[in-house]
């Protein structure tokens, strides 16, 4: 069991992250969207999506941090153990807050705002349940923690090295069996989120257009040399039209 | 970087702040770039292959000409795009002819609704194939297989009560499938050749409306209708869109100027109408003649769209247009006639109205008898004095002679005025009597020939009587008498007045010595029809009355005559519509505004305007094959056939003149139609109760046998013997029923039928909403048999062809996929302008939908065929009543009643009965006669108006254009077998689009009148506008006698300004514009003379609640379903584009404190409900609407949102689930000058405004 969920779902997830969204890249360009609300519906949103996407930015500041760096390399700088979870627990709990927090407002605003209601899919409604699922299983880790105190569990012992050694394609089932089960649920739902990621408006996530900040608002692109921009020519005695009409019988 | 230019000591503008500026510096640091000099733009090569998609999304192919056929009078030209056979877009056509200098121009004409047009050709709401009711179907295919004969087959379905009635009953409720064309097309011919087989033609009805809006699809379904025998009903009169007042007053059907020439207005009035909404193209005139200098006045009873462009509004309550129409006519006679005399007004009406013609005074006592009593009476000039007077028949030359002469029957139809300085009595030229009547050649004009009529009898030689005349000013509706006086004159013994004499005493104006009660001025409130009056009638205060008035007149005066009314469905759609626009056209025509540029009635309902009627018209009714037509007047068909009549609470009393002679006394409107038929006023369908094949051979048997002298001898007599009976006696028998109907261009049950809920019913037989039931206290008929038993479902057979699914095709039977307006070649023309022009295919149909016009090819080849072994050639016995533009309108003298029934002798065909015709129909060769001209378009011409146009040079012509089709009846015959060449031989047989036709034609009526009119049309002969012309352009027309303006060197289009100026009488009885009607129809409702009628009062009538808050739950309002923004008639409003821009979905406008006192905030669900059914809808709560009424507009169908109601746990209806039919007996008059029948000219009206709802808020949990 721990093999299939430590050593064969993390792959088949990345299997379905990039394939899937390259598969989406390619297929569905004109619906690589947010599918944007804000027409609807902006009073609570403003306040709602800052919340959110600020406090997921620093969450997963805190993943990166917590998940990539080993922990010799933070006690070979003379961060403490306990320093870095005082830190990891405090930033990330008020950064993990802020996300829920945000999240709450902004399904609030989706269930009882009409208009934003109707633009709702099956597939944002599935999206919802497991992304704040997500989010409320890394504050119950959080949460088990604080409670813990010194006690607590030593996540850079077990689940970090895991999480490395997947990318180096010699997965420590170990490590992450021997973490306790507040993790274990959490690391489910989050790959269950990752492989739902490409099929779901999260991909926007990945166009966010960050370079925007870094040019001036105003682009005039000239043509290509090659004179791209016009579609290809067609043959002239190409087929048009529908089949139907010869169909019909007098 | 590049140093930035304007900036300050070279210190960059920081707009956004230094953070952003940190920010692009920190991109710069990165990226190299070019960029602005303020910095605030990059420029970059490359990264452009996202254009690609927008590229390929906005290019086309190609650009074709079409237009929308949708009734809106717009007729705008649109630019079609294509790409790989996909239609795109479209965009307004910008090449319309200039109207001249300094002048706005016509392009571009278009509105939001036509740029939605294209999203109906890939829409989930279209018709891809020909679909069959599955049950019908089943049952079709298993007789058919047994049977082997698809006749037979379809007799066997509807001979059977258990299996018609199955497939009646699942009528809108699905289940329509799939069939082939073919064989949908077998079951529709096998259908209309059993009907004529069993029943007769007369039992095949076909309703399409409004030519104009696409000529070709009109034309040839009508042609097969008629080359069958079968009946087409009207829409112009059925619509309510036909003011009956233009025909009373001005004996023509509609002609009113084109928007263009609103901008040579100087004062301008929109009652009525909300131009912006519905002429939304043209409402720029409007808005730009402001400019000009000219005052905008609006009436309207909500603040509506066009009172935002007005200068002044005038807030009449919803229904009492008549009232401030009829105040203001007071203003002006009283201070431009009384009290100051205007020549410009006084010589117009001397020599263009009735006002000095001389009309008999009549005994008011009704016990001293009616018209034979008073002859007595005018012989005993003792007896004057004895009591007040009510005004008569006009005096006629008839009068004049010498007792014991016999007079030549053309002179009772010569009305006589009094020469002013002589004295003398006159019979000037242009009157009925000189327009058929060899002696009246070269007189039918106006020209007085020197005679300066009197326009009032006051003087020495006078006398002062009293007159009575009718009012009707209780809201409620029932009349009262006023006293007043005119003065009078004894003329060959006849005691008479002026009609402008009865006009002031009518309006209320005094003059000294004038016996009667009169008002004391303006400001006496009590008595009509003074200013002070109409405000506590309208709520228009008295002061603004008066000040329009003058306004107005003075306008006209100084102007001559450039004061126009823009009038529209808003006042011309109630039940006394035609007395409303009486009242208001006389504002026009007593300042001499009728027949000018700028000024005039401008009345725009409905695209009536098919500019080459002459080729649309005949070849329609396929006159060139066989005549007469069927034509029906559709308000009593459907009145009759969909058992309206039944639940009918009035009779023809609750509407009389206390002053009534009892020509209506105890009739139910079911016994006006049926009298109105037997006289042969107007038409009715079927005819009789026998068929009309089997009537024609009875005749012919009869004929052969001696017994009579010719067939119409023989009906004559059947039917006076009883051997023969009409349909109409009983129209509820099993072989009185129309047996098909077949629909096109229109969505008759998502539109326009009133009394949608007896439709479903009645006609057809499925489930319903009537929520009222046929109460035994309700008046009922002496003269149409009651059933105690209705029969429903009287149709064996709906078909219907449409491009898009609607609340008709849910209900047909058979549903083909037609082609839209971008997938079919046509015409169209339209009122708001003079030009013609083309519609193209932009793409094939596409699926298996084909053009109306292949599809009733199809059918008639399959009708023929079948018709070989079951038909053959068979006679016809057709009956049509007396029509108009026809000498058979001067069949009965004097408007009176002369009813052969009940008079013990026979009638006689075409003077107190219908016109008896026997029609030969070859039935198998329908379709060699539908793609050819037939041989009678040589022989005998086309006739419009009495015009006929002989035509052996244009067929010649035709046939050598459009080639000659081979062998069967149309052997040799010019080929009219495509579209286009339809579409070539409408324009070759017209005189506005051919000019040698309009030269002929006016050289013809030259001979009539004796005035010069070939010159309106001289140097145009050699102008043929051709199909292939008016698919380049919109094409201006002809000026042609076929029309009474002139667009003559480029003049923009006035209706009559050929009568005006050219003295070319009016088709009326006087040949002048009619104040005064003296029919004994129209005297016993009391409407000899203009006059305010409230709405119907449905409390009494109906027993519907008053109107207003009942204190609790509902609130009861009047119910009126004007025309909405997003929509035009049904179409566009299921248009996704069109749903989004509107609220969507049936809405109900109310006001604020209407909504409040049933607690009902915007967007809750309410209910509209009344005896005729309910409509579900969401509340509108908005300022815009005045208390007491609400808005339902027009045509918001079952097909969008359309929730099941809480009053009947059903489905909620469309708008009409709430309406009825309401017929007014004065619209049935005929056989009298121009009260005489033509199809669309005359008819009832199908009204629909004075109808009241009650609203309640419902449960906001609806279900569908």
């Amino acid at each position: 069991m721990s093999t299939f969920l430590w050593g064969v779902l993390p792959y088949l997830t990345l299997a379905t992250l990039i394939g899937g969204t390259i598969w989406r890249y390619r297929y569905d360009k004109f619906g690589w969207t947010t599918r944007s609300s804000q027409l609807y519906e902006s009073r609570l949103l403003r306040i709602g999506s800052p919340l959110f996407h600020f406090g997921i930015l620093v969450v997963l500041i805190g993943h990166i941090g917590g998940l990539v760096v080993p922990e010799s390399w933070t006690e070979a700088l003379g961060v403490s153990e306990g320093l870095y979870h005082f830190n990891a627990l405090l930033f990330g709990g008020i950064a993990g807050v802020c996300t829920l927090v945000g999240i709450l407002i902004l399904v609030y605003r989706r269930r009882t705002t009409g208009p934003v209601f109707m633009a709702t899919t099956k597939n944002d409604k599935l999206m919802y349940v497991v992304l704040v699922a997500a989010i409320v299983l890394g504050l119950w880790t959080t949460l088990v923690s604080v409670g813990a105190g010194s006690e607590a569990h030593n996540y850079r012992e077990t689940v970090s090295p895991w999480f490395r050694s997947i990318f180096l394609f010699r997965p420590d089932v170990d490590a992450m069996a021997a973490a306790p089960l507040q993790f274990h649920v959490h690391a489910i739902v989050g790959m269950l989120l990752f492989a739902l990621w490409p099929f779901s408006r999260l991909v926007h996530a990945f166009t966010a257009p960050l370079h925007y900040l870094f040019r001036p608002y105003i682009v005039y692109r000239s043509r290509d040399r090659d004179a791209s921009g016009s579609r290809p020519a067609r043959s002239g005695w190409s087929a048009v039209g529908t089949t139907d009409r010869d169909r019909s019988s007098r | 970087m590049s140093e930035r230019a304007g900036s300050v000591g070279g210190t960059p503008p920081q707009i956004d702040g230094s953070a952003s500026a940190a920010l692009l510096k920190a991109g710069r640091f990165f990226t190299r770039w070019d960029e602005s000099d303020d910095g605030r733009a990059v420029f970059r090569e490359g990264g452009r292959a996202g254009d690609v998609f927008y590229r390929d999304r906005w290019s086309h192919d190609k650009v074709v000409r079409s237009t929308h056929g949708v009734n809106c009078t717009g007729s705008c030209s649109w630019k079609v795009y294509v790409k790989d056979g996909i239609i795109t877009w479209e965009t307004q056509q910008t090449d319309y002819p200039s109207v001249g200098p300094d002048r706005p121009e016509y392009e571009p004409r278009g509105c939001p609704r036509g740029a939605a047009f294209s999203w109906y050709t890939y829409s989930p709401t279209r018709v891809r194939y020909p679909y069959v009711r599955g049950v019908l179907l089943e049952m079709y295919r298993e007789a058919k297989a047994r049977l082997g004969d698809p006749v037979l087959a379809w007799a066997e379905i509807t001979g059977d009560p258990e299996k018609r009635r199955r497939y009646q009953r699942a009528r809108g409720k699905g289940g329509l499938v799939r069939a082939s064309w073919g064989e949908a097309v077998e079951i529709a011919a096998a259908a209309h050749v059993h009907t004529i087989k069993t029943y007769g033609p007369d039992r095949c009805a076909g309703f399409s409306p409004i030519p104009a809006m696409s000529m070709v699809s009109h034309c040839v379904g009508t042609r097969f209708i008629q080359l069958i025998g079968g009946v087409m009903t009207s829409f112009y009169d059925w619509y309510a869109d036909l003011p009956v007042a233009s025909p009373q007053v001005f004996g023509d059907q509609t002609d009113v100027p084109e928007s263009g020439d609103w901008w040579d207005a100087t004062y301008l009035m929109m009652w009525g109408s909300n131009v912006p909404v519905t002429r939304t193209p043209d409402a720029h005139w409007m808005a730009e003649v402001r400019y000009r200098g000219t005052k905008v006045v609006t009436v309207s009873p909500d603040y509506a769209d066009n009172t935002k462009f007005a200068d002044e509004w005038m807030p009449a309550q919803a229904g009492t247009d008549a009232a401030l129409a009829m105040a203001m006519g007071h203003v002006i006679l009283t201070e431009n006639f009384v009290r100051r005399d205007t020549p410009f007004f006084s010589d117009y009406v001397r020599t263009y109205t009735d006002l000095p013609f001389l009309v008999r005074l009549e005994p008011a006592d009704p016990s001293q008898g009616s018209s034979s009593a008073t002859e007595a009476y005018a012989a005993e000039p003792g007896s004057e004095g004895s009591g007040p007077v009510v005004p008569g028949k006009f005096l006629t030359a008839a009068d004049l002679v010498d007792n014991g002469e016999r007079p030549p029957s053309e002179e009772a139809w010569k009305t006589v005025l009094l020469d002013e300085a002589t004295g003398e009595p006159v019979v000037p030229n242009g009157s009925m009597g000189f327009r058929y009547a060899e002696s009246g050649k070269g007189r039918w004009n106006l020209d007085l020939e020197g005679v300066t009529p009197a326009l009032t009898l006051e003087g020495e030689a006078s006398e002062a009587v009293e007159v009575l005349l009718p009012a009707f000013v209780e809201p409620d509706g029932t009349g009262s008498v006023l006293r007043r006086g005119v003065p009078a004159r004894r003329v060959h013994g006849h005691l008479v007045t002026t009609v402008y004499d009865l006009m002031l005493a009518q309006y209320g104006v005094a003059r000294d010595g004038l016996p009667g009660e009169w008002p004391s001025g303006y400001d006496d409130v009590s008595t009509p029809y003074t200013p002070a009056w109409q405000a506590e009638v309208t709520g228009v205060p008295a002061e603004q009355c008066i000040r329009i008035a003058r306004e107005f007149a003075s306008n006209s005066e100084e102007s001559e005559g450039r004061s126009m009314i823009i009038l529209g469905a808003g006042v011309c759609q109630w039940f006394h519509g035609d007395a409303t626009y009486r009242a208001i056209l006389s504002l026009l025509i007593m300042t001499g505004c009728m027949g000018r540029n700028g000024g005039g009635w401008a009345h725009y309902v409905g695209q009536e305007k098919c500019r080459p009627i002459t080729g649309w018209i005949s070849l329609a009714n396929a006159l060139d094959w066989s005549r007469p037509p069927r034509t029906m007047t559709g308000t009593s068909y459907w009145y009759m056939h969909t058992g309206q009549w039944r639940t009918d609470g009035y009779s023809a009393d609750s509407l009389a003149s206390p002053l009534a002679r009892g020509h209506l006394a105890g009739k139910h409107t079911a016994d006006t139609i049926a009298q109105s038929a037997r006289l042969g006023w107007m038409p009715f369908y079927p005819q009789f109760g026998t068929n009309p094949l089997q009537v024609a051979e009875d005749a012919a048997a009869a004929v052969a046998e001696g017994n009579v002298p010719n067939p119409a001898a023989y009906v004559a007599q059947a039917l006076h013997e009883g051997t023969l009976t009409t349909a109409i006696e009983d129209v509820d028998a099993p072989e009185n029923w129309p047996r098909t109907l077949v629909l096109w261009r229109s969505n008759l049950m998502g539109s326009s039928a009133k009394g949608n809920e007896y439709f479903l019913k009645y006609l057809l037989g499925t489930h319903s909403n009537v929520m009222g039931s046929e109460s035994p206290d309700a008046p009922r008929p002496s003269e149409v048999r009651w059933h105690d038993d209705a029969p429903e479902g009287k149709l064996d057979l709906l078909m219907s062809a449409d491009f898009r699914m609607t609340s008709t095709t849910l209900l047909s039977d058979i549903v083909f996929p037609a082609a839209t307006w971008y997938e079919k070649h046509d015409l169209s023309s339209t009122d708001m302008h003079p030009f013609v022009h083309a519609f193209t295919p932009a793409i094939d149909p596409p699926w298996e939908a084909k053009s109306d016009f292949e599809m009733f090819h199809l059918l008639a080849q399959r009708f023929s065929a079948m018709a070989t072994t079951h038909l053959g050639v068979r006679k016809d016995l057709v009956s049509v009543p007396l029509m108009h533009d026809t000498p058979g309108e001067v069949a009965q003298p004097g408007g009176r009643v002369f009813d052969w029934r009940g008079s013990g002798l026979p009638g006689t065909p075409g003077v107190t009965m219908p016109v008896f015709t026997v029609v030969e129909r070859d039935y198998t060769a329908i379709a060699d006669k539908l793609a050819t001209v037939g041989p009678l378009a040589d022989t005998l011409g086309f006739t419009v108006k009495n015009v006929t146009y002989r035509l052996e040079e244009e067929t010649a012509r035709l046939a050598a254009k459009n080639g000659v089709m081979l062998g069967g009846a149309g052997d040799g015959r010019p080929a009219i077998d495509t579209d286009e060449k339809l579409a070539e031989a409408i324009l070759s047989f017209s005189g506005t689009t051919n000019g040698h036709l309009a030269v002929q034609g006016f050289h013809t009526l030259e001979e009539r009148v004796g005035k010069k009119l070939a010159d309106l049309a001289e140097g145009a002969e050699e102008k043929r506008i051709t199909f292939a012309d008016t698919q380049v352009a919109p094409v201006p027309v002809i000026t042609s006698p076929e029309w009474s303006g002139s667009e003559t060197g480029g003049r923009r289009y006035a209706p009559f300004t050929v009568n005006i100026e050219r003295l070319k009488p009016f088709h009326t009885l006087t040949g002048r514009m009619h104040f005064y009607l003296d029919h004994d129809w129209v005297q016993d409702l009391g409407e000899a003379l203009p006059i305010f009628r409230p709405p119907l009062d449905m409390h009494r009538l109906f027993g519907e609640p008053r109107l207003g808050p009942d204190g609790a739950k509902q609130v009861t309002v009047r119910y009126l379903t004007p025309h909405s923004k997003w929509s035009i008639h049904s179409e566009y409003q299921d248009n996704l584009l069109m749903l989004s821009l509107s609220r969507g979905g049936p809405t109900v406008w109310m006001s604020p404190g209407d909504a409040a006192s049933i607690d009902v905030h915007d967007n809750d669900w309410v209910e509209c409900l009344n005896a005729n059914g309910v409509l579900v809808g969401r509340a509108i709560v908005s300022h815009r609407m005045p208390d007491g009424v609400v808005y339902v507009h027009h045509a918001q169908e079952r097909t969008i949102d359309v929730p099941k109601s809480e009053a009947t746990g059903r489905r909620g209806g469309i708008h009409n689930s709430v309406t009825r039919l309401l017929v007014k007996p004065t619209h049935l008059v005929g056989g009298y000058a121009q009260l005489s029948y033509t199809f669309n000219y005359l008819g009832p009206t199908g009204n629909q405004r004075d109808m009241v709802s009650t609203v309640r808020k419902r449960s906001q949990e609806v279900t569908y």
